[in-house]
């Protein structure tokens, strides 16, 4: 009890304790390990909004038609893949058969861009398919229900072009709610990348925490998930604070 | 009424009109079997599902070789007729061990589903039907339990409590139980102040009963489709904590393992990795839109609200 004390004091000072095995400091390791993670899980975020919203717009604007039922089932099997399996058959095809992409490793973006870049897209496909699924299937409702409501009657009614319609009426309104589930999945994504680093060797935390499990490297593994943890608090702060600037209705109470 | 409508507090249908209240709990159940079995996908699903869980109780009888059973002639051999699915690095039949696999795994997630069912409910029942410090207490630990990305907390519990599937099926279950306080609390808070239950109350029905009879009944549907839900995730979890190696052991058949063996051979035998993976994803999609059929059926409006959490 004391112990814990003591450490959730020096916590708050920066300082997480020693590693068992190497000797350095939590900090200094976790430092060195964030900016490969950070990395993957905002590439990860942008592959998501890439297949979310076209795919979720397009079948909310076409319910029930041919796109629809291709979203629906695609962003249904997409939550049901383990991002991990997703990895591996990602391999096997670009890295394997294809040979197009390498299949696993880093190389930081200041040495060289391409090869950066390169080994970036197959783990930030992988961790982004699941968060696109999901983002998928919100942005669809949320798009029908804004579709739905009076004041876009109102404004075709008018007599209004429907690209404005859609870009002033109905996209503010479906595009607000998106921010939190955004914000959500980003969170989401720094731990779902922990499993997907490893499969790709990508020396993010998620390898640093494992290694640490394996170890019984405690300072570091207890530094980690407070990390994480921090981190996933953070971002549903700055989810609220954002969506209260953007959302005037908010904000004014 | 006092209490604030709080997201997710959508008040749970009462029984409706023309059926005896809660005393006879039959006609209802079969009225939502009959519904459900009325969704094609859901029934497809479920009948799936049905025979995953027979494959996992039969599984010995039904794999054509023992999880073991080993033949150095044959090693990392493409699917035959002979092994549907091929053969691993130690000549092992794959389609046997994909077979026995889905014991591990449906026990891992059935049970931790059932830790955190048990768990989770009793925490959100006490804190929505009590309220006041005992609700703010109860979900305060939940928010902080919610804080943890839930892979990593139970790969944090496995670490401590050692690799194992015991500890694996506490790590998921303590996982998923906040889910449950928050989905129960909130369809307590709604059917809390319905009138049947004040009625009851009234005529001096004790706490117990109150909960027992009225209260956890007519709370019950959206708990029912968060078990659906949660047992997707939880498949899919098991898999990740033993391709981590945290879950079961070698040479214990299991898909996660399976896939992790399999990494060292990737460019040698596509089929040893991909036949486990179908089999995780057949199982956590059969339980996803199970559980999205049982949502149509028994709680329509909650549909978006859980969407995509507890990953």
């Amino acid at each position: 009890m004391q112990q814990y004390f003591r450490w959730a004091g020096n916590a708050l000072t920066g300082d997480l304790g020693v590693s068992f095995r190497s000797g350095e400091t939590v900090t200094s390791q976790i430092a060195e390990r964030l900016p490969a993670t950070l990395t993957l899980a905002v590439a990860a975020l942008v592959v998501a909004l890439v297949i979310a919203l076209p795919l979720g717009m397009l079948s909310a604007l076409h319910p029930r038609s041919f796109v629809d039922r291709i979203a629906t089932v695609v962003s249904q099997i997409g939550i049901s893949v383990p991002d991990f399996w997703l990895s591996i058959m990602l391999i096997l095809l670009f890295a394997g058969t294809l040979g197009w992409l390498p299949s696993g490793g880093y190389v930081p973006l200041t040495e060289d861009p391409l090869a950066w870049l390169q080994r970036l897209v197959l783990p930030a496909v992988a961790t982004g398919v699941v968060s696109g699924s999901v983002i998928t299937r919100f942005v669809r409702s949320s798009m029908l229900e804004a579709l739905g409501s009076d004041h876009v009657r109102t404004a075709q009614a008018k007599g209004l072009p429907t690209r404005q319609v859609l870009g002033w009426h109905v996209l503010r309104n479906a595009l607000l709610p998106l921010v939190t589930v955004t914000g959500v999945q980003l969170a989401y994504l720094l731990s779902g990348v922990v499993v997907v680093e490893i499969v790709f060797s990508w020396p993010g935390l998620g390898q640093l925490a494992l290694q640490a499990v394996r170890d019984r490297d405690f300072p570091v593994l207890q530094g980690a998930v407070l990390l994480f943890a921090l981190v996933f608090l953070v971002i549903n702060l700055l989810v609220d604070l954002l969506y209260s600037r953007i959302d005037p209705r908010i904000s004014r109470r | 009424m006092t209490q604030l409508p709080t997201p997710g507090a959508v008040p749970a249908e009462p029984p409706p009109a023309e059926l005896p209240p809660t005393r006879t709990a039959r006609p209802r159940w079969r009225e939502t079997l009959g519904l459900l079995a009325r969704n094609p996908t859901a029934a497809v699903s479920a009948l799936v599902l049905i025979a995953i869980v027979l494959v996992a109780v039969f599984d010995e009888t039904l794999a054509p070789d023992g999880p073991n059973e080993q033949d150095q002639s044959r090693a990392l051999q493409a699917p035959s007729w002979g092994h549907p699915f091929g053969t691993d690095e130690l000549s092992r039949d794959i389609l046997s061990r994909v077979l026995l696999g889905a014991a591990t795994s449906l026990r891992v997630g059935f049970l931790s589903v059932a830790f955190a069912l048990v768990v989770g409910t009793l925490i959100g029942l006490l804190a929505g039907y009590y309220g006041r410090w005992v609700d703010d207490v109860l979900m305060r630990v939940m928010d902080m339990l919610f804080a943890f990305p839930a892979v990593l907390l139970a790969i944090a519990i496995v670490a401590v409590r050692g690799a194992g599937p015991t500890n694996a099926i506490l790590a998921i279950g303590i996982v998923y139980v906040p889910i449950f306080a928050r989905v129960t609390r909130a369809s307590v808070l709604g059917v809390r102040e319905e009138v049947y239950v004040r009625a009851s109350r009234s005529v001096g029905a004790s706490d117990l009963r109150l909960i027992t009879r009225h209260v956890l009944p007519n709370a019950a549907p959206p708990i029912i489709v968060q078990t659906s839900i949660s047992l997707a995730f939880a498949v899919l979890a098991e898999a990740a904590l033993s391709f981590l190696g945290l879950g079961p052991q070698r040479p214990n058949p299991s898909w996660g393992l399976m896939l992790a063996d399999s990494r060292g051979f990737i460019d040698q035998a596509w089929w040893y990795s991909v036949f486990p993976g179908l089999a995780i994803v057949l199982t956590v999609l059969c339980f996803n839109l199970l559980g999205d059929g049982l949502r149509d059926v028994l709680d329509p409006r909650q549909r978006t609200l859980m969407a995509g959490g507890g990953r």
